[in-house]
């Protein structure tokens, strides 16, 4: 029984395999975090059906799930801490580091790649066998369980010192007591300033987003409506637009009802 | 493939005997964890410091009553518990012993001194101070070593590529965190522990790729298999071996910081909390020596020839570097850990004799050093001017007219990281070198020569630090040795003695080395 892959295997991969190059380069190369993120799912995903098309069903699935479901997941839970809209500094901070790593990653595809191609690769396994007398989900079981099952349980060490240094570098304590909403309210009214809490974020006809600032009386928007988180990333807009959009409407009603 | 898959399935054997030490040491460390979640936090300290000590001590008991007499190949083939696996296994054991008691010193504090009170506070925050006034301690370290711990003792038995890549893991993702719990000068301490777990994420895909090739090669991970599958494939796989070899090697020398993966030590060794640097300058180094040894003897001895010159040029490379860069340094940390770089370099040398007085030569060495550094850290801790630690070598300049006693302990520690007579850096260089020169052909005798004339150097700045702190004026500044607990002056003595001892009367642990030489298959 040969496993030598047949035609809609090949097409496949000649169709897959130059996106899954393209997805892992923008890996790299992207600026934005977001694009990356993007290009590693892609190059996952096409991982897993590769695997699948090779009778791998199991580890084809548990691919999709875990890097392309669990991973990017985290990935996704990171850019929301950083924000979407950071990108790489791209400074060079040591002259001709980037020429130099250019030239060495070259240097070392090439050799690799001289060195891979120039063998002859004996006929391939293929799992189709083991898929047939064991089963492959059995299989996995019986080599994870039985051969490699000390490396297994290794592993648990490793997730516990995970959690563990997650919780040392990440996890303030409170230290005291916190303030509660009457010791706020209390402060307030004892302070005699913004007695009736701070105004909200501007409201208009078309929109009510949290980082558009209110209008006081006299039209000038009031920055204490904004969370100061905002303010510092500088991701406040001006509430400009809509008042003139509010504005603009406003006086249609106002041609409308004189006519 | 289809023959690595039984039937039905089969439970692997396990001796349990002979993994005792690593079961004894995780079990330790996960009840530290459920200290650390269940117990009120003024009694952690020590609590922590009683469990991981006893669980270290109950370790080298089990080690020595119950695996020592059962060396096997155990667990299918994952574990080779054999001479070189208990020798270092014991070695580290006693380096984790004596780093915990550095780790332990508190100075007259509340908690352990070199730490931070909470790694979570922004460094120079106000609630960094609270945390400090309120008496907080991340007593979590001791857990996290005994988890590194863990994964070395794996590491020096580690028999195919994915127990060996599991273990690099779980021996390096504590010491990564740990890095970054320095008290004072917390920047720069966050800034090497991330310096450190980007580079040993880089050296860890370079270890995996070649397992990889490997893999590709010899259709399996177990070194034993293939070594057999190098005397038997076709020439026509070599483009697999090759690369497969080299990378693999890389991601192991990355660890015991040889030119040109250097890059990480001085930053990683500088940053670091100084009794974490000690342990890692210890126990990483012989935890990593272990597995390149295993690779090299066990699972590549047979292709050598290919590699051999590449790794030479590596072990000169390292000696010369390390050499000359420490004549450069004017911090008393990175000095040292640029003299770790050449100590790997003239290991290196012994490692690349392929001979069994080699093998006995890199062990012995691996303990010499390990315990000289354990103790050298210790005392660079004890230096302190205005409540921080006084690394700069202008700062210890006149030390040895304050205090005569401690400048001295550090001097010997020197003279013995210098390799002069008398002192373990002399036999133990002697060890590494003669069987290079005995067995090692002509590139044996050229990196004894370069590894002698880098000593000369390594040896000039050590001469020079002496001469700073016993014929230099004291500048009229506070630069003071605290006076140590008793966990410190352990670890100073036991480092003090070892070096007198192992200077004198090498013969002992040399034979006892020798006699653990031999690798199981």
């Amino acid at each position: 029984m040969s496993n030598a892959p047949g035609t809609g295997e090949a097409v496949l991969f000649w169709i897959l395999g130059p996106l899954a190059v393209l997805g892992s380069l923008g890996l790299i190369f992207a600026k934005k975090a977001v694009h990356a993120a993007l290009g590693m799912a892609l190059t996952m995903i096409i991982l897993g059906i590769f695997y699948i098309a090779q009778d791998a069903h199991f580890l084809g699935v548990i691919q999709v799930f875990v890097y392309t479901g669990a991973v990017m997941m985290l990935f996704l839970f990171v850019l929301m801490l950083v924000g979407v809209d950071s990108s790489d500094g791209l400074l060079e901070t040591l002259k001709g580091q980037r020429l130099a790593t250019a030239v060495l990653v070259l240097g070392l595809g090439g050799l690799l790649t001289a060195a891979l191609g120039s063998v002859t690769y004996p006929e391939p396994a293929g799992v189709k066998s083991i898929n047939e007398e064991t089963g492959n989900v059995s299989a996995m079981a019986e080599l994870i369980f039985g051969r490699y099952v000390w490396v297994f349980e290794v592993t648990s060490a490793l997730l516990i010192t995970a959690a563990l240094g997650a919780m040392v570098l990440a996890h303030r304590e409170r230290l005291g007591k916190g303030r509660n909403q009457r010791d706020w309210s209390k402060r307030r009214v004892l302070r005699g300033e913004y007695v009736a809490g701070l105004p909200a974020p501007g409201v208009y006809a078309r929109h009510n987003a949290v980082d558009t600032p209110a209008l006081l009386p006299d039209g000038t928007p009031t920055p204490l409506s904004v969370s100061r988180v905002l303010t510092a990333r500088d991701q406040v807009t001006t509430p400009e637009r809509y008042v003139e959009a509010e504005d603009r409407i406003a006086g249609q009603i106002e041609e409308d009802s004189s006519r | 493939m289809s023959a690595a898959v039984p039937a039905v399935f089969e439970a692997v054997k396990v001796d349990y005997a002979a993994i005792a030490p690593m079961l004894v040491v995780v079990g330790g460390a996960l009840i530290g964890v459920l200290v650390e979640a269940v117990a009120p936090r003024s009694t952690r300290y020590g609590a922590q410091l009683v469990l991981t000590l006893a669980t270290i001590a109950a370790a080298l008991v089990a080690l020595f009553v119950w695996a020592v007499p059962h060396k096997a190949v155990t667990l299918g083939q994952s574990l080779a518990i054999d001479g070189p696996a208990l020798f270092l296994q014991a070695t580290l054991l006693v380096f984790g012993l004596l780093g915990v008691l550095a780790m332990s010193e508190r100075f007259g504090g509340k908690s352990a001194d070199a730490f931070t009170p909470m790694g979570a506070s922004s460094p120079g925050s106000p609630q960094e101070a609270a945390a400090t006034r309120a008496g907080f301690a991340t007593s979590e370290v001791f857990p996290l070593a005994l988890f590194s711990l863990f994964g070395m003792l794996i590491f020096v038995a580690a028999n195919d590529l994915i127990t060996m890549f599991v273990a690099l893991e779980v021996l390096s993702l504590p010491l990564y965190i740990l890095t970054g719990l320095a008290r004072r000068r917390r920047l720069l301490s966050q800034e090497a522990s991330l310096k450190y777990f980007l580079l040993g994420a880089f050296s860890s895909a370079f270890f995996l790729f070649g397992a990889a090739l490997l893999y590709g090669f010899s259709g399996s991970s177990d070194l034993k298999l293939i070594a057999r599958a190098i005397t038997t494939n076709s020439s026509q796989m070599n483009g697999l071996l090759l690369p497969g070899a080299i990378l693999v090697l890389i991601g192991l020398l990355f660890k015991v910081g040889a030119v040109p993966f250097h890059s990480w030590t001085p930053d990683a060794y500088q940053g670091a909390p100084t009794p974490i640097t000690g342990f890692m300058a210890a126990a990483t180094k012989a935890a990593a020596f272990g597995a390149i040894l295993r690779i090299a003897y066990v699972g590549l001895e047979v292709s050598r020839w290919d590699w051999r010159v590449g790794v030479g040029l590596i072990a000169a490379a390292t000696m010369i570097v390390g050499a000359v860069l420490s004549v450069t340094q004017t911090d008393v940390k990175r000095l040292l850990a640029y003299s770790s770089v050449a100590h790997a370099g003239f290991i290196l040398v012994g490692l690349l004799s392929f001979d069994g007085n080699g093998i006995a030569g890199v062990m012995f060495y691996l303990v010499a050093y390990g315990l000289a550094t354990l103790a050298a850290f210790a005392i660079v801790a004890m230096i302190r001017q205005g409540g921080s630690e006084a690394t700069h070598l202008s700062q210890w300049a006149g030390l040895g007219r304050k205090h005569p006693v401690v400048a001295g302990i550090f001097g010997l520690l020197l003279l013995a990281f210098a390799g002069i007579p008398l002192t373990s850096g002399f036999t133990s260089k002697f060890a590494v070198f003669a069987p290079a020169i005995h067995s090692g052909g002509t590139m044996g005798v050229l990196l004894v020569v370069i590894g002698v004339l880098a000593s000369a150097v390594t040896a000039y700045v050590y001469f020079r630090i002496i001469v700073l702190m016993y014929f230099t004026q004291a500048p009229e500044d506070d630069v003071v040795a605290l006076t140590p607990s008793v966990a410190t002056t352990i670890v100073v003595t036991v480092g003090v003695l070892a070096t007198l001892l192992l200077g004198i009367v090498p013969g002992l642990l040399l034979q006892l080395a020798q006699d653990a030489s031999t690798f199981l298959l």
